[in-house]
């Protein structure tokens, strides 16, 4: 009975339960734009973010930048939970079998279940994803402690157990590598990927771009070496990047070790590289880091420490803390537990919370055939997916910019979440609330929250805290770094490598749970410029030896098990491994998400390995549906991005003779540089582009014609030099001889008195002439009504949508900066520089994007434009472009 | 019923030299006020009654220029002064972009003034002419050829004309009722 | 009545044969069939067709350069031959307007139709706007649209001018023969012409005049759809030689389809003594010749493209010329430029079986070049972007199928209600040739 009034309790967290606005305009109304500090998981650690909302709805979200894994920057999946939380396919009702259920049917049913437990509550379990929210952490450590027969299992398809078991050789306990690029002045990444998608991305990309930046004005660049076996976005950067089959990995990684001197070193291994490697690290002494990544064996990540250790990295290029996952265990280990426990007709009550183990554990470890032994099965979560599908019950929860709760960053930070919105989904619950009713204690997520850090900070202190902490988004500092001393007997040799041609599971770079979102699933990735599903990624002379071009089907074997994926030869794969992306392939992901891809996780072996050897091939002869927005390998042949070598400078930026006289620019002349230097490919931007200007998503079919509506895209261009590719993100260039303008006939797009080229979309007629003479190509043409798609209560009002038939393009945000200029002459003053922040800009994790006023001597933008690296594209057509780069440098003498 | 005066009087032949011929015979008498009919040009018979096609060409002139010019007038007005614009960068006095439109309007102006003029000055178009109430007039469009004395010359008197008309040896000559 | 423009008069005013009617109920269906591609286009949006970023134009582009072409070509050759006068035959002279005026018919649905929005199209038309704006007048598509205009309007009144005595005649029959409702029909349409010496003598005037005129205008014409494409940044298409490109190759598409419908219709119509061997042959020897100027352009172009041109405008030609846009190019260069060569032969120039095909094939070689410009030149651009290629969807096959079905049907009632070789002009050489012969 206590768990329904519970449960009924839990249901009605009111609209008055908002967090506080910490950015309200000048004017502020109901209406108006106001932001809050929130706080979004990826992978279970958090990223702060500034959620802005207009008449109550959330409409875009923006990087905090007290928070110490934003520094006011967004990576894709921040940006992209807005569209989720406004997913019409999400969880509407509970479901008992499928079929809609009412809440209090729901109650008697738990209250049934619950006194079927018996005493000790042996028999049920609990398993969710990882998390590090204190609360829920607490909440779960009180339902073990009142229920000692229970157990807790976590589900992370993407945790890197090597690391765990790495920690524990070397340490004797789990620790978390906290590296600072910002200081470090030579990296070895050994399958790390600091600056690819994850919860720490944004912090270590904006630290490298420190450290490069530095660099460059001392005229020292840092060292980055990456050894790894798939392109990543660090070894597109990378100083040297040494593709490695996994298996030459730890021979690698000895190799380095030997050479500084590693003392308690089993063995010794070779690689040619390695002398190199070592002796930049070397000469960094203290600034020296070493970063072992998801797919190495525990022998390679215990490697990086003892290297770490002996060069005494840590307090300089690392930090080595407490992992901030609550209660760190073997993640696969946990759920084969559950599942031989689930086989063994151990388990009686299974609560989901969260979490997909059905998708998203390896298919070999039999989870959802294990699921139909469980007496009471209740999942919980935002979709009716593969997992709930399978469950007695199915619970609607509330997204996390909804709801109530907390969690930790990578760096052990906490936060508050607070909702943002009123829940969108009348019955979903809350994780806390859900957790509290099986304590039996009916508590709202936010008394859950609220008691967990009332204990923190003690009754005194609390409500000024608290209220800090919302307005902040921070509840605390990073964990405190930690110095154990280094096992002598840490050095445990790996297993013999595995033969045969070796499959590489890894997370897929567009996409975590959210197959659902279409702004991601629409995102090419960035390093194989795949949209909509994903491909195995070859190395091109194994594709070549099979015969397969871009686009092949081929069925992948491995241990008997099979899948029919597409074939995609990825320049820089390492010969003799096939990348498989997880996350795709799903069968109840909604319209959006079902059937993109293949899915790896039917392949991967029961006991979640990141390698598994022995991989077969065989093409089926057809083609794949495939969507690639890009060719695999894209030489920048036109030279679009110059490259220099450290101190060297291109010549300024002149504009040509013309035969008209310039037309006069009094005033402000707006102007964007974008460091191609610092750019990381990630796509934050153009995920913020789309977000902030109502871009419309047009689904597979129509971008594998060549429609996308992406504002900004990200060129990549390959290089055969290190670094391996630049990514040049291109917007509307802004010309001040713009080409599209005299073409058109109706004066649809034309300059304003600030330099901005405008497109008028209700002039426009649709002839798309403006297009033809954009060297740029960065025109986007309506070719269907997107309206219905986007006129939803997410969309930024201050955006008009556009009908079919209209051209759009970039506007730099003009609508920022007309509401800039009005608040500025609200409070009577000038704008300042800096003020106004395009989408992009404010999205982007290396700050590469610098807006402002040309015309003004002392703003960021001119001093960038006087730089030696500016340049502009295609400056050659006299375009007079407003957008303009600052070209790469390149390593010096690291080859 | 009294006969009603005519409108003149036509005479029918079968070539066009017998009407050129019958022409000059009849300016050459003294008529002044006649017209010819054919079923194609004649370009003798439209010399020898002194016909002249250069007020066409004229009109087209003048008209293609007067197009031209109101043309490249508007762009420039429009595009100057009553709502200027920077286009590309563009200043908005570049008067060559005017050029092409304003070529193109003008000869616009003058073909249709070609047509119109030569319309006009040949009192086209009308629904009916007296000259349609003569026999087998309807041949002129095919394969006669005819002179007609109008009534209004100085000389005219019906049975004169038709005296004079069968002196010039035609298949055939009559009067022409006036309505 | 004269026997020589009887057979003419007759195939306009008698009722249709059999082959008429399948003709007519041929490109009625082909209308029908363009009505719903445009049913099609205005409901669904221009999105029904492939195009893409960077292939903006296709189809529709494509289509209205080759229509234009074909116009331009049947208005040069009837201007030429109204202004040369006596010198040739001219029996052919009306059925070149007709073809022109077809064509451009059917060309002018494009710049409509191409839009995204084509029921804004009148916002090119300089009128007071409450918004206050004016159309761009630096456009090129202004100026085309100026061009299409003028050019409907002129070849229309070149056509017409020429028509007004043959309507006269027309008249005359059906009132002969007693159909009055008819000759009434024709009378209006002949403004009460009475075939006054005078008024032939300014007749004569404007005719030759305005056959004047269309010679700049259909060059403009031409021009301005090349300008829409040079005036551009595009590396294989900002080429000062795209205007002259346009035109020269732009001929042996008019010529062959004026040749191919002459013998078609000579044939149909039983107008083998109007359109005589010497027309036949006279216009499968400027198709020879056209052909011959087209070839003489494909070679500038290819010495201009590899060996003078140099970066982008080069990378970019070769693209056009190999690879995926190999089969254009070169389709368009054998077709429209060497196939016709086969016409200087004479025993094969006076066959039906030959000049019908070559006819066609060498305005399907036109299409194939401006295919090979409009799709081909976006092969290689500026910057490495990477272009998902253009793939022509049945909306668009539907709307070029349907615009020749108007085409033909344009031309089928030409040829049934109103004379389709100039009687007057007929008539006019009889009575000169007549005269050589009394001189001998």
């Amino acid at each position: 009975m206590s768990a329904s009034v519970a449960l009924a309790a839990a249901g009605c967290d009111g609209p008055e339960e908002h967090g506080h606005p910490l950015h309200a305009r000048a004017r502020g109304t109901e209406q108006e734009a106001a932001s809050y500090a929130s706080v979004l998981d990826l992978e279970g650690l958090g990223r702060g973010v500034l959620v802005r909302t207009r008449g109550g709805h959330a409409v875009k979200i923006e990087g905090n930048p007290q928070h110490p894994a934003s520094l006011g920057a967004t990576d894709i999946f921040a940006e992209a939970a807005v569209l989720s939380l406004h997913d019409p396919e999400r969880s509407q009702r509970i479901r008992h079998d499928g079929a809609p259920q009412m809440p209090r049917q729901l109650n008697a049913a738990l209250a049934a279940a619950r006194d079927a437990l018996p005493p000790d509550g042996a028999g049920l379990r609990l398993l969710t994803g990882p998390l590090a929210s204190p609360t829920l952490a607490r909440l779960i450590g009180e339902v073990l402690n009142l229920y000692p027969g229970a157990r807790w299992h976590r589900c992370d398809p993407l945790a890197d157990d090597a690391a765990l078991d790495g920690s524990l050789a070397a340490f004797g306990r789990p620790v978390a590598v906290l590296p600072d690029l910002a200081r470090a002045r030579a990296v070895l990444c050994l399958g790390a990927d600091p600056l690819g998608p994850g919860p720490a991305q944004l912090r270590q990309a904006r630290d490298w771009s420190v450290a490069r930046r530095n660099g460059r004005a001392a005229g020292a660049l840092p060292h980055l070496f990456v050894a790894e076996a798939s392109p990543s976005l660090t070894g597109a950067r990378a100083d040297r990047r040494i593709p490695l089959h996994p298996a030459e990995a730890e021979s690698f990684a000895r190799a380095v070790a030997a050479t500084l001197g590693v003392p308690g070193l089993a063995s010794s291994g070779s690689h040619a590289a390695a002398a190199g490697v070592a002796e930049a690290l070397r000469s960094a002494g203290q600034a020296g880091l070493v970063l072992a990544g998801r797919g190495q064996s525990p022998a390679v990540h215990a490697l990086a420490h003892a290297m770490n250790h002996t060069l005494g990295a840590a307090g300089t290029a690392l930090r080595l803390t407490a992992p901030p996952m609550a209660r760190p265990e073997r993640m696969t280990a946990s759920l084969a537990a559950l599942v031989a426990d689930m086989v063994a007709g151990q388990v009686t009550h299974l609560l989901i919370l969260g979490s997909n183990p059905v998708q998203e554990a390896p298919a070999a470890l039999g989870f959802a055939d294990a699921l139909r032994r469980v007496g009471v099965t209740l999942h919980a979560g935002l979709w009716f997916d593969e997992t709930a599908q399978r469950c007695h019950w199915h619970v609607p929860l509330r997204h996390p910019l909804e709801a109530w709760g907390d969690s930790r960053a990578f760096d052990g930070t906490p936060a508050i979440r607070q909702p943002v919105t009123r829940p969108l989904v009348e019955v979903a619950y809350e994780e806390a609330s859900l957790l509290s009713a099986l304590l039996g204690t009916p508590l709202t997520a936010r008394a859950a929250v609220t008691a967990t850090w009332r204990d923190v900070w003690g009754e005194e202190s609390f409500e000024s805290r608290w209220a800090e902490a919302l307005e902040t988004g921070t509840a605390g500092g990073p964990a405190p770094a930690i110095a154990p001393p280094l096992d002598p007997g840490w050095d445990r040799p790996g297993r013999p490598p595995s033969t045969g041609l070796t499959a590489i599971f890894a997370p897929d770079p567009g996409l975590r749970e959210d197959a659902q979102n279409a702004w991601l699933q629409e995102m090419p990735r960035p390093m194989t410029g795949i949209a909509w599903g994903n491909a195995a990624l070859f190395d091109p002379q194994t594709a070549e030896r099979l015969a397969l071009s871009p686009g092949d089907e081929v069925e992948l074997i491995l241990d008997g098990r099979r899948v029919l994926a597409a074939c995609w030869p990825t320049p820089g794969q390492a010969p003799g491994c096939v990348t498989l992306p997880l996350g795709g392939g799903r069968a109840a992901a909604g319209a959006v998400g079902s059937e993109r891809g293949f899915d790896a996780n039917l392949l991967r072996p029961a006991d979640g390995a990141w390698l598994a050897g022995g991989l077969e091939v065989r093409p089926t002869g057809r083609r794949a549906a495939l969507v690639a927005t890009a060719p695999p390998h894209r030489p920048d042949g036109s030279g679009a991005v110059p490259r220099l070598r450290a101190g060297e400078e291109l010549p300024p930026i002149t504009p040509q003779a013309s035969l008209h006289p310039s037309w006069p620019q009094p005033g402000r002349a707006w102007a964007m540089v974008i460091d191609v230097d610092a750019c990381i490919g990630c796509n934050a931007c153009a995920v913020a582009c789309q977000a902030e200007n109502n871009v419309p998503v047009v689904g597979p079919a129509e971008l594998a014609r060549g429609r996308g509506m992406h504002w900004l895209r990200i060129d990549r261009h390959d290089h055969p030099q290190a670094p391996a590719a630049s990514f040049q993100p291109v917007p509307c260039m802004h010309c001040e001889k713009a080409p599209c303008e005299p073409v058109c006939p109706v004066n649809a797009t034309v300059h304003d008195n600030e330099g901005l080229n405008v497109m008028v979309h209700a002039r426009c007629i649709g002839t798309r002439t403006c297009s033809n003479n954009c060297p740029y190509k960065v025109r986007r043409f309506n070719w269907n009504d997107h309206r219905p798609s986007l006129d939803t209560a997410r969309r930024n009002v201050e955006v008009p949508l556009r009908p079919r038939g209209v051209m759009e393009k970039c506007t730099y945000c003009s609508h920022r900066i007309s509401a800039a200029r009005s608040a500025a002459a609200v409070e009577g003053r000038a704008l300042r520089d800096g003020e106004i922040e395009t989408a992009c800009q404010r999205a982007c994790p290396t700050q590469a994007i610098t807006f402002g006023d040309l015309n003004a001597d002392d703003s960021a933008v001119a001093a960038q434009r006087r730089d030696g690296r500016s340049y502009a594209l295609l400056e050659h057509l006299g375009t007079r472009p407003r957008t303009t780069y600052l070209a790469p440098v390149v390593p010096g003498d690291t080859t | 019923m009294s006969a009603p005066s005519p409108y003149g009087a036509i005479a029918e032949f079968g070539d066009a030299d017998r009407m050129v011929a019958a022409i000059r015979h009849a300016r050459a008498a003294g008529w002044s006020r006649m017209e010819a009919h054919a079923p194609h040009p004649v370009p003798e018979a439209a010399v020898a009654l002194g016909a002249h096609a250069a007020p066409v060409g004229w009109i087209a002139l003048a008209s293609g220029l007067a197009g031209a010019a109101i043309a490249f007038g508007t762009q420039w007005y429009l595009s100057v002064h009553d709502y200027p614009l920077n286009v590309g960068g563009r200043p908005p006095q570049a008067w060559p972009v005017f050029l092409p439109a304003a070529y193109i309007v003008g000869v616009l102006w003058a073909a249709a003034a070609a047509l119109l003029g030569m319309l006009w000055l040949n009192g086209l178009p009308r629904l009916h002419h007296p000259v349609f109430f003569a026999r087998s007039i309807h041949r002129a469009s095919q394969d006669r050829y005819f002179l007609h004395l109008l009534a209004e010359d100085p000389l005219f008197e019906p049975q004169a004309a038709l005296v004079f008309l069968h002196s010039l040896s035609p298949l055939r000559a009559s009067l022409v009722r006036a309505a | 009545m004269s026997t020589s423009t009887a057979p003419v008069v007759a195939a306009a005013l008698r009722p249709g044969g059999w082959g008429f009617g399948v003709g007519i109920l041929l490109s009625l269906a082909g209308v029908a069939v363009l009505g719903a591609a445009i049913a099609a286009l205005l409901v669904l949006g221009v999105g029904v067709w492939g195009n893409n970023i960077p292939f903006v134009w296709g189809f529709d582009l494509i289509a209205y350069a080759w229509w234009i072409g074909i116009a331009n070509a049947a208005s040069l050759f009837a201007a030429v031959l109204v202004l040369r006068r006596h010198n040739l035959r001219t029996a052919v002279n009306r059925f070149a307007e007709a073809v022109a005026l077809a064509a451009v018919l059917a060309a002018a649905l494009y710049p409509i139709l191409h839009l995204g929005r084509p029921w804004l199209f009148y916002w090119t038309i300089p009128y007071p706007a409450t918004t206050g704006l004016w159309p761009q007048f630096g456009s090129p598509l202004v100026w085309d649209f100026w061009g299409i205009m003028a050019h409907v309007v002129v070849t229309s009144l070149f056509w017409f001018i020429g028509l007004i005595p043959d309507l006269a005649t027309l008249r005359d029959r059906a009132a002969t023969q007693g159909r009055r409702r008819l000759a009434r029909a024709y009378g209006l349409a002949a403004l009460g012409w009475r075939g006054s010496v005078v008024h032939w003598h300014r007749h004569q005037a404007a005719y030759r005049l305005v056959a004047a005129l269309v010679l700049p205008l259909l060059l403009s014409a031409q021009t301005v759809v090349a300008l829409e494409f040079a005036a551009t940044l595009v590396p294989a298409w900002h080429e000062a030689r795209l205007p002259v490109h346009l035109v020269v190759t732009g001929l042996p598409a008019g010529l062959g389809v004026v040749l191919a419908m002459a013998a078609v219709l000579r044939r149909a119509l039983s107008l083998e003594r109007i359109i005589d061997a010497v027309d036949m042959d006279l216009l499968a020897r400027l198709l020879a010749c056209a052909a011959l100027a087209s070839g003489a352009a494909y070679v500038h172009e290819l010495v201009n493209g590899l060996l003078i041109a140099d970066g982008a405008p080069r990378e970019a030609f070769l693209a056009r010329i190999s690879g995926a846009g190999a089969l254009s190019y070169w389709g368009a260069v054998v077709l429209g430029a060497l196939l016709p060569q086969v016409l200087w032969r004479r025993d094969l120039r006076m066959k039906d079986w030959v000049v019908i095909p070559v006819g066609m094939l060498a305005a399907a070689g036109v299409w194939l070049d401006r295919w090979s410009l409009l799709v081909g030149g976006l092969l290689r651009d500026h910057l490495p972007v990477h272009a998902v290629p253009y793939v022509p969807t049945p909306a668009e096959w539907a709307l070029l199928g349907g615009s020749a079905a108007l085409f033909a049907l344009v031309l089928l009632l030409f040829g049934r209600v109103i004379p389709v070789v100039a009687m007057f002009e007929i008539r006019h050489e009889e009575t000169e040739a007549q005269a050589l012969e009394e001189q001998r």
